[in-house]
């Protein structure tokens, strides 16, 4: 069965033109993340599989599914290593 | 208990008469009118303590803030004498508990650990802080300067209002909702440092302890005190060599910089979407610039004003 990740009850979020910043309210840390970021960090809002965060992306942009793949690996790597999104049950 | 009601929203009870007036003078004196009812509910006790110390830890000078606690909302603690404030979640008012030592410091008390106080009790009532100047421009364009203590808000905000431009503040501001958001100044005396009076010619002025600074009204340098500004026009200053320099911004770092200068949108959950959503809208609504202050703008004002059109 496949790991399903989800974001952190301490994160905010808030978008503008072509990005948006992540507050992350635990750390008291905040980032500047561009626009595809910020759409996954809204859409794991509920829990998400690693494929279904991969269709979203190839659903909203112009991308190859390898592409989406490695995109998708990058951003849960750097988000769980800022405690931004967590994994179900880890 | 006596009661002081205030016209402008923001209430003071105080069990003792002489502390309530001396405080109720210092609310009214900043003329905020926030847009809901909030209570600071002040009492002397001998042993001031907080019913519990959870959460992080964020310190201020001379102040720490408990937030993330259980109970939510925030816990004050004054460290120069005995003082603890508790806001609770979804509640319109401040509970302060002085110690007698305190309120023998009352004048300080007031202008670091009651204003941390008065802060966030203000986001009860839907106004957020933020550290910057504001101003009205003879175009009637309203100027937000954001940054730190010394990111020359102040000696600029006391130039432009020796050129009969509006001023609000030098630094302490309060984002409000609307059509538009808006910021409420907090009247208070621009504070400027020996240099500031120099370059500007200020004489007189009153020494502000707190701030080490001399302190000037709006009135004095020849502005009329705007209590409230739309801004148009977001800056951010620093202070660089010998000459001025502007820098347009993009409107998603412009945001990140306002979250710098409006640091409590970190703090309390329940609170943080309000205050960053306003910041998201302040940072849409005008735009933004870098500004780097050179000794050439008194001589040259046209070249902090011509970039921003």
């Amino acid at each position: 069965m496949s790991a399903r990740y989800r974001r952190g009850d301490s994160v905010r979020v808030a978008a503008l033109e072509n990005e948006g910043v992540l507050l992350h309210l635990g750390t008291r840390r905040y980032y500047t993340v561009s626009e595809s970021a910020l759409a996954l960090l809204e859409y794991l809002a509920a829990p998400r599989t690693a494929q279904e965060l991969e269709a979203f992306l190839l659903e909203r942009y112009e991308l190859t599914e390898e592409h989406a793949v490695t995109t998708v690996q990058t951003f849960l790597e750097r988000c769980r290593k800022a405690d931004v999104v967590f994994e179900e049950g880890a | 208990m006596v009661t002081t009601p205030n016209q402008s929203n923001l209430g003071i009870r105080c069990d003792d008469p002489a502390v309530e007036t001396q405080l109720a003078a210092w609310v009214a004196g900043g003329r905020l009118h926030p847009p809901r009812a909030v209570t600071l509910d002040v009492r002397v006790v001998e042993r001031p303590a907080l019913h519990s110390r959870e959460g992080q830890l964020f310190e201020q000078p001379g102040v720490e803030i408990r937030s993330g606690g259980r109970q939510g909302g925030v816990q004050i603690s004054w460290r120069q004498a005995p003082a603890v404030a508790e806001l609770s979640l979804g509640s319109s008012c401040a509970t302060v508990l002085l110690s007698p030592a305190a309120v023998a410091r009352l004048e300080e008390c007031q202008n670091t650990f009651l204003t941390t106080v008065l802060i966030f009790l203000l986001r009860r009532a839907g106004w957020h802080h933020v550290h910057a100047a504001t101003a009205i421009d003879p175009r009637g364009r309203g100027w937000l300067l954001a940054g730190n203590a010394r990111a020359g808000k102040s000696t600029t905000t006391a130039w432009l209002a020796s050129r009969g431009w509006s001023v609000g503040t030098d630094d302490m501001a309060f984002l409000a909702p609307g059509q538009r958001v808006a910021v409420q100044a907090y009247r208070g005396p621009i504070a400027l440092r020996p240099e500031g009076q120099a370059l500007l010619q200020c004489t007189g002025g009153a020494f502000l302890e707190r701030r080490g600074k001399m302190g000037f009204w709006p009135e004095e340098l020849g502005a009329r005190w705007a209590q409230r500004v739309e801004p148009d026009l977001i800056l951010f200053p620093s202070i660089g060599g010998e000459r001025t320099e502007v820098e347009r911004l993009g409107a998603g770092d412009a945001l990140t910089r306002l979250v710098r200068w409006s640091a409590w949108v970190l703090l309390e959950p329940e609170l943080a979407q309000e205050h960053l959503d306003l910041l998201t809208r302040l940072a849409a609504q005008a735009p933004a610039y870098r500004v780097t202050l050179g000794s050439d703008l008194f001589a040259h004002p046209e070249r902090l004003e011509a970039p921003l059109g």
